[in-house]
């Protein structure tokens, strides 16, 4: 029976492989064809002739859909960035003080940030595009980023209080003892502890930033905030632009999150654990 | 706002992080402390003020008619809640939304614990195999959509394409838009593909907290494999599977992106999230966009709690 398990685990681990590539391989395999070769029936599954002319097109060339990929993902870069710092430093700065002080109302306060997780983020979609529509903060990074930050605290807090409170307490009042002040003891001592789950927190904001459609789609009407996301959204709705060209931009699209998934993979785990067992 | 009101009440700090540096140390906690209440100010206004207030907001605005095309506003009792049910694209999304549900979190879960048995065992590069399969988890769902139409293309799509190859059919068979059932359960594979990873992980975790030595034991009692699985492995993961099919849940009932990207507006595959969208934003009837987020939200925080009802059992080993 033993003997027996090998054989099926591999073809169940080769299943896994298959299911999460396929899709992407076949977007990378549309995105090197001519536009020709893409649309002939049955499809090729390897390209014959594989060109780079649709990546050469929306990274250097001019026009209309290329100048919008590009401006979308330069607004895309600065959104999730300043959403990932923003998010990471508050948070950080948050989770201490419910991991490691007593103050009154801490309870409170900190139950009233886990339940605002349980709620699905979109119950607050349109009172958020009002509040930042009354504040003229559409179509700014600043109205996107304010709301990115709202939705991914709770969670980054709870992964780093998760994180803070699993260090022993001892160092922490050593350092006490030596008379640093406690945000001296934050900074040099707890903070290279905790690297990994703050590397955890910002990766998966970032991912989460990165994923963001239909918030963005409201919170701006023009390019000069659209994220990647809802650029590509909108050029697959017209219909007229070219399915190779735009499998290309879904491939710059999932480029980065593809890269930070597979090369970090185990602080993306980690934190997704430590976020969601209570 | 709230947390600063603290400041003027203790003498001598006057507020700002430099002063209060100087003074709260190790001794100095038994006055009133005010460095937790500095640390914790800026998260807590982000939460009262863009999470809290805007929650109020649902929940009071749903009950009153909020529309830039029929100002004033005014309140309006239950009048959009019944509009909305009187609304048959509407009407049409909740069923829809239905069967996303229905589909998304059985197919999930079971994809979950398959996924996460093969990986329960360590193997030479399980962490490179774990790598790859959260992938899909990490990307954006609106592109998702977009590598997916290129599998569901009528003419050129992988599964078309492969129906021709083998010669099972014609080949350019419309998989979207056309059979109600086809589309929604296509489109939910799409959200499937998105939310597994996650599931799996959850319940790989509760896995690898059973010891080895129950599966010994199983096996010198002359357990076989399948056996072992049915009792010891899914009793122990119960409460890793409850939480993959609360995320689960709550991922299908709002599901927007891949919908919206593979059938548009078309009322065969619209989610409830999707006529929430069109209703507030190209209708501009915030009153019954409120009123219909407001039923999504309640129908999420009953479906999460009944499944941590009947699924959830802490595991004692």
């Amino acid at each position: 029976m033993r003997t027996r398990t090998p054989a099926l685990r591999w073809s169940g681990i080769v299943l896994v492989l298959l299911w999460s590539l396929i899709p992407v391989y076949w977007a990378v395999k549309t995105s090197i064809q001519t536009e020709a070769d893409a649309r002939s029936s049955p499809a090729q599954y390897v390209p014959t002739r594989p060109t780079l002319d649709n990546y050469r097109a929306l990274l250097t060339g001019s026009g209309d859909v290329p100048e919008q990929i590009r401006r979308a993902s330069l607004n895309i870069v600065i959104e999730c960035g300043l959403a990932t710092i923003v998010t990471v430093v508050l948070a950080t700065l948050a989770a201490y003080a419910f991991a490691r002080m007593h103050f009154r109302g801490r309870n409170l306060l900190f139950y009233a940030l886990l339940a605002t997780m349980a709620f699905p983020a979109y119950t607050t979609l349109i009172p958020l595009y009002r509040i930042m529509s009354s504040l003229g903060l559409v179509n700014t990074y600043t109205g996107i980023v304010l709301v990115y930050v709202s939705g991914f605290l709770p969670l980054a807090t709870w992964i780093l209080h998760n994180y803070f409170a699993s260090l022993p307490v001892s160092i922490e009042e050593a350092g006490l003892v030596d008379g640093a002040h406690r945000l001296q003891v934050l900074w040099h001592l707890l903070l290279p502890l905790a690297r990994p789950g703050i590397i955890s927190t910002a990766l998966i904001t970032f991912l989460f930033a990165w994923a963001q459609f239909l918030f963005p789609l409201v919170l701006s009407s023009d390019i000069s905030t659209q994220p990647l996301t809802v650029v590509i959204a909108s050029l697959q709705g017209r219909h007229v632009v070219p399915s190779t060209l735009l499998n290309a931009a879904g491939v710059l699209a999932i480029a980065v999150p593809a890269a930070l998934a597979l090369i970090f993979n185990r602080y993306i785990v980690n934190g997704l654990l430590a976020g969601s067992t209570k | 706002m709230t947390s600063t009101s603290q400041a003027p009440r203790t003498p001598g700090a006057t507020g700002g992080a430099g002063t209060a540096a100087g003074k709260a140390t190790a001794t100095g906690r038994r006055r009133l402390d005010l460095l937790p209440y500095l640390l914790v100010a800026p998260v807590a206004l982000f939460i009262i003020c863009l999470a809290l207030v805007p929650a109020v907001f649902t929940v009071v605005q749903s009950f009153f008619r909020v529309s830039a095309l029929d100002p004033p506003t005014r309140f309006d009792g239950l009048g959009n809640f019944t509009r909305l049910l009187r609304n048959d694209a509407v009407v049409s999304s909740l069923v829809n939304t239905g069967f996303y549900v229905l589909v998304g979190v059985t197919l999930s879960t079971l994809l979950g614990v398959a996924i996460a048995v093969v990986l329960q065992r360590p193997f030479r590069g399980r962490s490179l195999v774990i790598a790859v399969a959260i992938l899909p988890w990490a990307l954006p769902g609106v592109v998702e959509g977009i590598l997916w139409s290129g599998i569901f293309d009528p003419s050129s799509g992988l599964i078309n394409s492969l129906v021709a190859s083998l010669h099972l059919g014609s080949g350019d068979t419309l998989l979207l838009g056309q059979h109600r059932l086809l589309t929604i359960a296509l489109i939910e594979l799409v959200q499937v593909w998105q939310i597994t990873p996650l599931s799996a992980l959850l319940i790989l975790a509760a896995l690898q907290l059973i010891p080895a030595e129950l599966y010994e034991a199983a096996q010198i009692d002359g357990c076989s494999r399948w056996s072992a699985f049915w009792r010891i492995t899914l009793p122990l993961a119960r409460p890793g599977i409850a939480v993959a099919m609360v995320q689960a849940a709550i991922a299908t009932l709002n599901v927007f992106d891949q919908p919206y990207v593979l059938n548009g507006a078309a009322d065969t595959g619209a989610s409830v999230m999707m006529q929430t969208y069109f209703i507030s934003f190209q209708n501009l009837d915030f009153g019954q966009g409120y009123a219909l987020s407001l039923l999504i939200t309640l129908t999420t925080l009953v479906i999460s709690f009944a499944v941590v009802r009947l699924v959830y059992r802490k595991v004692e080993l």
